[in-house]
């Protein structure tokens, strides 16, 4: 009798045992399992460069950051690249703390976030990628709006006397409400927007009518599917979802109504809209070999990056001046002033030497 | 009673006639509710299998996610860090789970104030159980994550000041284009210039002495002693080799605070399932052992742990089932990381999940990705199935073993 008890408890301990020494045990097959993973290999020598690469910010600079690591890791399988896009605002805080190796941002760095770098010593270089339209839609099937000056779109998005229906903004617009997609307050499109339709003294609205979203996809998703919505977003999320959206011409200070495309982003005929988007590296990052070769590779094909990932492409020369600034670890920002404003202007008269500030 | 005594009620037709309506009424509307939850099932499932089984590849299981590339995607890292970061959930929460469910049931104490505090751990787990997962998440991000600011931040270029277990090497970059690494002796030197020749290795394996050369000097023919030779002034940048049982204190964004996290999640159920499965097993056997001059735990180990352990695996791996399907917790603690290509290396590693990788991918603006959330999905219901049925085999099993004493 004693020993069939003692061969059930054997048998429970050993249950319970298992259950756990499974956990141990497996995780380290889980460990080991790294070698079982898929391999790249057409053929051609691949680089036996390996390292981590911790990538976090603007969701609307991802895609471009996503292009040039799915080129890099086809040469360099071993190198880990973690690409996170929960806000220019969110990345930033992560980025004063060291936590990552490269910022995507859909603004420049503004005077608060410098300050917290310099509180704890991050030296950062600004590399701006690319031209940015941000794109104002309404749904394909929205016939009345034809095109918009940023006076309506203030009467549109700005809180206090904002228009409950499209009819406050024209007369001629029919009598229906106006349901607005946005990004959210941690995306750096957000402070963009903000900057120049409503300026310094008000605020974007706050109310039943506005849905604020950190997703763009899901920003696209709503405007695509309500006639009488209006949103958001950065031109290569419109690109991607032509047939589901409409983009609005917006009038340029010289009077014109101008679509978001290729050509008039560049020219920056497409005011006040066209901007220009950054990576900033961790100059402690660029010490290491991976980092310092992912940039490397990061700007040499930046142009067929940038196309690829539905952008515009900047002037050659500040490629030039940014490249010349990785490579001498020039770090600093361009775009404040010594009183800490914001440095207004095209990014080729922004983008000089004599503007640096650290 | 007497059966003189007992009446037969009078039988009223009507009423009876009532009664069965009512009762057939019942009986379909209960009927009704059953299929139509089954109906919604049914469909769902239908339309993921639809949908979703024509990507269903050898390819897909073992392949990586590639952005805009939907057919070429596969869901290889997720599997893996999905499995281990439960298994690192079930470690954890198991012991635990069933040790605490032992005490409150088998151990109550007798003194008054003592009493007070076992009835209010009790009313909390009852209460913890209900609590959505995404206050776990938040939980977990400052009680793992970060550990309350006590050890330090994390940071990407600085060795963490309490870790174990990690090998540290220099990595430069030859002449002809290849790697090759120097270990490492002091770990704060995060870059080393090389201007003198240096002992190295290769990534594979293999040591040799790294020579040097000045730039605009002839570089040597030979790719081999091309491969061990670097110009002068080269900088070899540190990076460190974590073996799989790497620790560092805080955790930051890692599995293991992953796995934690979920732990606490499944936690109250685990004790609330092995606590109803010790409540069953009956007062005369506890009385029986006792009373052979058993000590409560010999009583506990010898009779009530067999008799429990049936219900206790159960729920077991009900909860170790929720912890595979959970997004929020991990969303919190890991970041929804998609883009990774390789399982979890360690305990300190970042790790893509199912959960997170479906999600992502049904909200992905290339409808390509929508199908293989679709797939992904089908995966990770076929890992669910897998699971219950080696609970339902355990349990028959040690079922079995029970009965027949």
């Amino acid at each position: 009798m004693r020993q069939t008890f003692g061969r059930t408890t054997l048998t429970a301990m050993l249950c319970i045992g298992f259950l756990t020494v499974a956990g141990c045990g497996s995780k380290k097959s889980g460990g080991d399992s790294d070698a079982g993973g898929p391999v790249v290999s057409d053929g051609e020598a691949v680089s036996q460069l390996t390292g981590k690469i911790a990538v976090e910010g603007s969701s609307t600079v991802s895609p471009i950051t996503t292009q040039a690591k799915e080129r890099f890791n086809e040469q360099h399988p071993d190198v880990t690249i973690s690409i996170t896009g929960e806000g220019t605002s969110n990345g930033f805080k992560s980025f004063a703390k060291k936590e990552t190796d490269i910022q995507d941002a859909s603004r420049p760095i503004k005077q608060k976030e410098l300050d917290t770098c310099n509180e704890n010593g991050m030296e950062f270089i600004e590399v701006p990628v690319a031209y940015d339209g941000l794109t104002i839609a309404v749904h394909p099937k929205n016939k009345f709006v034809k095109s918009l000056t940023v006076d309506q779109l203030k009467k549109i998005f700005r809180s206090g006397d904002s228009a409950k229906t499209w009819k406050e903004v024209d007369p001629q617009w029919p009598d229906k409400k106006i349901s607005i997609f946005s990004p959210g307050t941690g995306s750096g499109t957000y402070d963009y927007f903000s900057e120049v339709v409503i300026g310094k003294e008000g605020s974007l609205r706050d109310d039943n009518q506005i849905n604020l979203n950190e997703d763009d996809n899901i920003l696209v998703r709503g405007v695509a599917g309500d006639e009488f919505a209006i949103g958001y977003f950065g031109y290569s999320y419109y690109d991607r979802n032509k047939n589901d959206l409409q983009a609005v011409p917006i009038i340029n200070p010289a009077g014109e109504a101008v679509l978001p495309t290729a050509e008039t982003i560049e020219s920056g005929e497409y005011a006040p809209f066209s901007r220009p988007l950054f990576i900033y590296l961790n100059s402690e990052s660029l010490d290491k070999v991976e980092v310092e070769i992912f940039v490397e590779s990061y700007m040499t094909n930046i142009r067929e990056i940038v196309a690829a990932a539905n952008y515009v492409p900047l002037p050659e020369s500040v490629y030039t001046a940014a490249t010349h600034n990785i490579e001498n670890r020039v770090a600093g920002t361009h775009y404040l002033t010594a009183e800490g404003e914001k440095r207004e202007g095209s990014i080729i008269n922004v983008f000089k030497p004599e503007n640096l500030k650290k | 009673m007497s059966e003189a005594d007992y009446q037969v009620p009078a039988v009223d037709p009507q009423r009876a006639k009532n009664r069965h309506t009512i009762s057939a009424i019942f009986r379909v509307a209960c009927m009704l509710v059953a299929v139509q939850a089954v109906v919604i099932l049914i469909v769902l499932l239908t339309t993921v299998f639809v949908r979703g089984v024509d990507q269903l590849s050898w390819d897909f299981l073992t392949g990586v996610h590639r952005d805009d590339n939907p057919d070429g995607s596969g869901l290889w890292p997720a599997i893996i860090g999905s499995i281990v970061i439960c298994l690192i959930c079930g470690a954890a929460a198991l012991p635990i789970g069933i040790g605490t469910a032992i005490f409150l049931e088998e151990f109550k104490p007798r003194n008054k104030a003592l009493a007070i505090l076992h009835n209010l751990v009790q009313l909390n787990i009852t209460n913890l159980a209900g609590v959505p997962s995404i206050v776990y998440g938040i939980l977990g991000l400052t009680a793992f994550v970060y550990m309350f600011g006590l050890f330090g931040t994390y940071e990407a270029n600085k060795a963490a000041d309490l870790e174990f277990g990690a090998q540290r090497y220099y990595q430069v970059r030859t002449a002809a284009k290849t790697f090759v690494w120097i270990p490492v002796t002091d770990k704060t030197l995060r870059v080393l210039e090389i201007e003198e020749p240096i002992a190295a290795r290769y990534p594979d394996g293999g040591d040799f002495t790294l020579n040097v050369i000045d730039r605009g000097a002839t570089k040597p023919t030979d790719p081999t002693v091309l491969g061990q030779t670097v110009y002068r002034g080269s900088k070899a940048s540190i990076f460190a080799k974590h073996p799989w049982h790497y620790l560092r204190l805080p955790f930051h964004k890692s599995v293991l605070s992953a796995g934690l996290t979920l732990a606490l999640v499944v936690l109250p159920i685990v004790i609330i399932s092995s606590q109803e499965s010790i409540r069953a097993v009956p007062d005369t056997m506890r009385d029986a052992g006792l009373g052979l001059g058993c000590t409560r735990w010999q009583m506990v180990r010898t009779i009530v742990l067999p008799a429990s352990i049936p219900g206790i695996m159960t729920g077991a791996i009900l909860a170790m089932s929720r912890a595979v399907g959970e997004a929020a917790p991990l969303l919190a603690v890991m970041g929804g990381v998609v883009g990774k290509r390789n399982a979890p290396e360690n305990l300190m590693d970042n790790a893509a999940a199912m959960p997170i990788t479906i999600y992502n991918w049904a909200r992905d603006d290339n409808p390509g990705f929508w199908e293989l959330s679709a797939t992904a999905i089908i995966v990770l219901l076929c890992l669910l199935l897998t699971m219950n049925s080696i609970a339902i085999l355990l349990r028959y099993w040690a079922e079995k073993k029970f009965a027949s004493r």
